[in-house]
C-alpha cells in the first residue's frame, strides 16, 4: 500500500461546498498545501456535474447537503464515471445515517466541517495514500450490513459462498466497533496502523460495491432493469 | 354415530334372541293336554276315591282360596287313553302349581312338589315335569289325579291343564317355561344388581346428576322385587318379611320412576317429590303397624293407589315426548306404554282370565305374566336415555373445553399485545423522560454559553480566538448531544469510542499524546442517553482542560466496568492543576456538579509527579 500520487503528480481536488464560507475555508486549506491541486470550488450539484464531464479530479470534497441535487446522487454518478475518484464528504457533525448512506454509495472518508486547517489536508493525503478512518458506530453497521452477506453475483439458493468480508477485516471491525484506537487494534492484528486504515478503506470499497450489487439485484427483482 | 350402531346392533340382536326363545316349540303330536277334570275340594293326602262330590272342571281353571276356607287343596283327577306302549320315557309336565302338591297316575304316586309347611313358604314359579315309571306306562286307559294346594295368603288357587306326553317332546317345553319364568328373573336380578352398582357408584361421583341416582334406585328395587320371585322357597318366619319386602320394592320401583320421569322431563316439584317419597314409605310402614301377618288393607289400597302414579309417570313421559319431539324421547314412553300393556295383560290373566281366553286362548291358560319384561324394558328405556345423556354432556364439555381453550389463547394474546404495549409506552415514556433532561441539558448548557458569548462579543469583551474558542466549545457541545441521542443504541462503549474517535484528531492537532483503553465486560453496560451524555461530557470537560490548560504532551483515558462500578479516569502529564484552585474553578465545578447529578463521584487530583488525574465513579443499578 506505498502512496502512489503524493510525490510527484500533485492530487487535484474538486469542491462542492454551498457554503461561501466554508468553501473559502476548504479553498485555503489546499492551497496551502503543497502537492494538492484545486481543480475548481463549486457551490452547486449542476456546476460539479459539468465539472467531472470536462474531466475526473483524483479527490472530490463534497458537502452532503447541496440545494440542488442530493449528495448522494453525485457520489453515485462520481462511482459511475471515475471509479477511480476518492470521495470525501463534509458533514457538520458525523452523525451516522449520513455518513453511512455516503460510504454506501461509494465515500472513501468524511470530513467534519470545523476540522482545523491542517487537519483537513491531512485527511485528503491520508485518504490519497490508501487509508480511511473508521468510528466505532460506522464500524459496527458496516459489520451489521456485510457480516453475513456474500459476494455481488452469487444467487440465493446456491451453496453459502463465502462472505464478502475476509476474517481478518471482520476481526478488525469487531476491534473498532469496541471503541479501541487503530493504534491498538494494529496491534492486537499485529499489523501498521497504516494498514489498519488501508484495511478500512477497502471495506468501504466493499460497502459500496455490495450495495451497489445489491440495488441492482433489488430493481431486476422488481423488473426495473 | 357408532355408538348408536353398536347400540341398534345389540338390540336387534336381543330381539331375534327373543324371537327365537318365545316361538313355542312345536306342540309334539303325541303330547295329551288334559283339559277336563274332576275337581274336589279336599285335604287327603291320598287321591279321595270317586263319587257323586267331584265336580267336572275345566282346565286350566282358577278357583277362590280365601283363608278361611277349610281346605287348602283340590283334588284334579283326569282320564286319558295312551294309543300303544311306547319305548321312549313318558313325563307329566305341569306349566305351573304354584303352591306345590303330588301327581298319582293310577293309584300310584309319580311325583310330590313341597308344599309350604310350618317351617317353610312356597310359591313355585316354575313348571314341573315328572317322569312316569315306565312300568305304569302300558296301552290302554289311565287316571291321573293332581293335588294342588294354595299358596299359603293367596286369595286364587290356580289348577293347571297337565300335559301328558314323551319325555323329549315336554322337556322342551319346560325348559322354554323355566327359561322365562326362573332363568330370566335370575339374569334380571343379577342385572339390576350390576346396574345399580354402577350407577350408584356414578351418583356418589356426581350427586347433582339426581337422575342417576333414580335410576340405580329404581334398578335396585326392581331387583329386589325380581329376587322376591326367584327365592321360591323361604323359611316361614321370614315369609312375611319377604312379603314386606315385595311390596316396598314394588311400590319404590313406580315412585322411583315416577321422580325419575319427573326430573327428565323438567316438570319436578320438591313437594309432589316428597309426597311421592312419602307415600312410598307408607305402605311398608303401614304394614309394620298393622301387623306384619296381615297385608290385605295394604296390598289392596297402597297397591292400588299406585296406579294413578304409575299413569301420571305415562302422561309426564308422554307430555316431555311431545315437548321435546326427538326420536331419543319416544324411547321411555314407549317402554312405558308397553308396560302399561303388559300390566293390563297381567292384569285380565289374574282378575278376568276369561276374557282374555275369548281372545287368545291357547295363550291365557299359560299364565305368562308380561310385566316382568315390561319392566325390564323400561329399564333399560332408561339406562339408554342416561347413556345418551352422559354422551352428550362429554360431547358438551369437550366442546366447552376447545371453546375454552381457544378464548384463554385469545385472552393470552391479547394480554400479551397489552404487556407490549405497556412496554412500548414504557419506553416511550423513558424515552421522553430522556428526552426532556436533554433539552434542559442544551437549553441549560449550550443556550447559555451561545447568550454569555454573544453578550461578551457584542460589548466587545472577546478577543478572536476566545470568540473561536467558545464557539468550538459549542459546537462540540452539540456533538456530543447528537451522540448520546444517536437512535440505534444507547451503549457507552460505542459512544466513547466515536468520542475518542473524534477527539483523537483535535489532541493530534495539539499535539498531545493520547491513549485510551475500555474495559467493559460485554453486555454489561445499559446506561440511558442523558447518563452517557453526562459521562461524555465530563470527558470532554476534562480533555479540554488538558488542551487549554495543561500543557500536556500525553493524556490517557481509561474507562472500565467492574463490580457494577463504572470509573473514568484522566490522567495527564501536564504542569497540573494548581493546589489552591482544587476547590474548583468554573469547569471544575461543573464535572463535579455533572458527578452528583447523577449520583457518582468525582475527584480532581495533582498526579503523583506531575499532571492532573480526574477520576469519575458510578454506582451502577443492578
Amino acid at each position: 500500500m506505498l502512496p502512489s500520487h503524493s510525490s510527484s503528480v500533485p492530487t487535484s481536488v474538486l469542491i462542492v461546498e454551498d457554503e461561501p464560507e466554508l468553501l473559502h475555508r476548504f479553498s485555503t486549506a489546499l492551497l496551502a498545501e503543497e502537492g494538492l491541486h484545486l481543480l475548481a470550488a463549486v457551490s452547486t450539484g449542476a456546476a460539479a456535474l459539468a465539472v467531472l464531464a470536462s474531466g475526473a479530479p483524483d479527490l472530490i470534497l463534497l458537502d452532503l447537503g447541496l440545494p440542488d441535487i442530493d449528495g448522494i446522487a453525485i457520489i453515485r454518478h462520481v462511482m459511475q464515471h471515475c471509479p477511480d475518484c476518492d470521495v470525501l464528504v463534509v458533514t457538520m457533525f458525523g452523525d451516522d445515517d449520513h455518513v453511512f448512506d455516503a460510504l454506501e454509495a461509494g465515500a472513501t472518508g468524511y470530513l467534519l466541517k470545523d476540522a482545523g486547517l491542517d487537519r483537513i489536508a491531512a485527511s485528503i493525503r491520508e485518504l490519497r495514500d490508501g487509508g480511511a478512518p473508521i468510528s466505532p458506530s460506522i464500524a459496527r453497521r458496516v459489520l451489521a450490513r456485510l457480516r453475513t452477506a456474500t459476494p455481488a453475483g452469487a444467487s440465493p439458493g446456491q451453496d453459502p459462498a463465502p462472505s464478502v468480508l475476509t476474517q481478518r477485516e471482520i476481526e478488525l471491525l469487531k476491534l473498532t466497533a469496541k471503541g479501541l484506537s487503530f493504534d491498538k487494534v494494529g496491534e492486537l492484528l499485529g499489523i501498521s496502523p497504516h494498514t489498519v486504515v488501508a484495511h478500512v478503506k477497502k471495506i468501504y470499497r466493499k460497502l459500496a460495491v455490495h450495495s451497489r450489487a445489491e440495488a441492482v439485484y433489488e430493481a431486476t427483482q422488481m423488473g426495473l432493469l | 354415530m357408532r355408538t348408536w350402531r353398536l347400540c341398534g346392533a345389540l338390540l336387534a340382536c336381543a330381539t331375534a334372541l327373543l324371537v327365537w326363545l318365545t316361538a313355542v316349540p312345536p306342540q309334539g303330536d303325541a303330547i295329551l293336554e288334559l283339559r277336563h277334570a274332576l275337581a274336589l275340594p279336599s285335604d287327603a293326602l291320598t287321591p279321595p276315591p270317586p263319587g257323586p262330590d267331584w265336580r267336572a272342571t275345566p282346565l286350566p281353571a282358577s278357583r277362590p282360596a280365601l283363608p278361611g276356607d277349610a281346605t287348602h287343596a283340590v283334588w284334579l283327577r283326569m282320564t286319558f287313553d295312551l294309543a300303544r306302549t311306547r319305548d321312549d320315557f313318558q313325563a307329566v309336565l305341569l306349566p305351573y302349581l304354584y303352591g306345590g302338591g303330588q301327581v298319582w297316575l293310577d293309584g300310584v304316586l309319580v311325583g310330590e312338589i313341597p308344599v309350604s309347611s310350618a317351617i317353610m313358604h312356597v310359591r313355585w314359579e316354575r313348571p314341573h315335569l315328572m317322569v312316569l315309571p315306565r312300568s305304569l306306562v302300558r296301552a290302554g286307559p289311565h287316571a291321573l289325579c293332581i293335588r294342588a294346594s294354595a299358596v299359603e295368603g293367596e286369595t286364587a288357587l290356580h289348577l293347571p291343564a297337565p300335559r301328558v306326553g314323551p319325555l323329549a317332546q315336554l322337556r322342551a317345553q319346560y325348559d322354554m317355561r323355566y327359561f322365562w319364568m326362573h332363568t330370566m328373573p335370575e339374569m334380571t336380578v343379577g342385572a339390576c344388581l350390576v346396574a345399580t352398582l354402577l350407577v350408584l357408584l356414578i351418583w356418589s361421583r356426581l350427586p347433582e346428576e339426581v337422575l342417576y341416582g333414580w335410576f340405580g334406585i329404581a334398578a335396585l328395587m326392581w331387583g329386589i322385587r325380581t329376587l322376591t320371585f326367584v327365592m321360591e322357597t323361604v323359611s316361614s318366619d321370614r315369609w312375611q318379611w319377604w312379603r314386606l319386602l315385595y311390596l316396598a320394592s314394588t311400590g319404590g320401583f313406580i315412585v322411583v320412576l315416577a321422580l325419575f320421569v319427573g326430573r327428565l322431563g323438567g316438570m319436578h316439584d320438591r313437594r309432589i317429590e316428597r309426597a311421592l317419597l312419602a307415600y312410598w314409605a307408607l305402605g311398608p310402614a303401614w304394614r309394620l303397624v298393622q301387623g306384619i301377618d296381615s297385608d290385605e288393607f295394604v296390598n289392596r289400597l297402597w297397591l292400588a293407589g299406585q296406579i294413578p302414579i304409575a299413569i301420571g309417570v305415562v302422561v309426564v313421559a308422554a307430555i316431555t315426548a311431545w315437548r321435546q319431539r326427538t326420536v331419543l324421547s319416544l324411547v321411555l314412553p314407549g317402554a312405558l306404554a308397553v308396560a302399561t300393556c303388559a300390566g293390563i295383560h297381567d292384569y285380565l290373566i289374574v282378575w278376568k282370565p276369561a276374557l282374555l281366553a275369548r281372545v287368545l286362548p291357547e295363550w291365557a291358560g299359560q299364565r305368562y305374566f308380561l310385566l316382568h319384561y315390561g319392566a325390564d324394558l323400561v329399564l333399560v328405556a332408561m339406562g339408554v336415555l342416561l347413556c345418551s345423556r352422559f354422551v352428550h354432556s362429554v360431547r358438551a364439555l369437550r366442546v366447552l373445553n376447545e371453546t375454552l381453550e381457544s378464548r384463554i389463547a385469545d385472552r393470552e394474546r391479547i394480554l400479551a399485545l397489552n404487556f407490549e404495549r405497556m412496554a412500548e409506552l414504557e419506553r416511550t415514556n423513558a424515552a421522553a423522560t430522556e428526552r426532556k433532561l436533554i433539552m434542559r441539558e442544551i437549553h441549560d448548557g449550550l443556550g447559555s454559553k451561545l447568550f454569555t458569548s454573544l453578550s461578551r462579543v457584542e460589548r466587545g469583551a472577546m478577543d478572536k480566538a476566545e470568540m473561536a474558542s467558545s464557539l468550538r466549545s459549542c459546537i462540540a457541545d452539540m456533538r456530543l448531544a447528537l451522540e448520546a441521542l444517536a437512535p440505534d443504541d444507547h451503549d457507552l462503549q460505542v459512544a466513547f469510542g466515536d468520542f475518542m474517535f473524534r477527539w483523537q484528531a483535535e489532541l493530534q492537532a495539539s499535539a498531545v499524546h493520547c491513549t485510551w483503553t475500555v474495559d467493559i465486560p460485554a453486555d454489561t453496560l445499559q446506561l440511558g442517553p442523558h447518563a452517557t451524555l453526562q459521562v461524555l461530557r465530563i470527558a470532554q470537560e476534562a480533555l479540554t482542560n488538558v488542551v487549554k490548560h495543561a500543557g500536556a504532551s500525553a493524556v490517557a483515558l481509561s474507562l472500565a466496568v467492574h463490580d457494577r462500578q463504572l470509573t473514568l479516569r484522566i490522567e495527564d502529564d501536564g504542569a497540573g492543576i494548581p493546589v489552591q484552585s482544587l476547590p474548583g474553578g468554573r469547569g471544575i465545578r461543573n464535572m463535579v456538579g455533572r458527578a452528583q447529578q447523577l449520583g457518582g463521584a468525582l475527584r480532581v487530583e495533582r498526579g503523583q509527579e506531575r499532571g492532573t488525574v480526574v477520576t469519575f465513579r458510578l454506582a451502577l443499578a443492578a
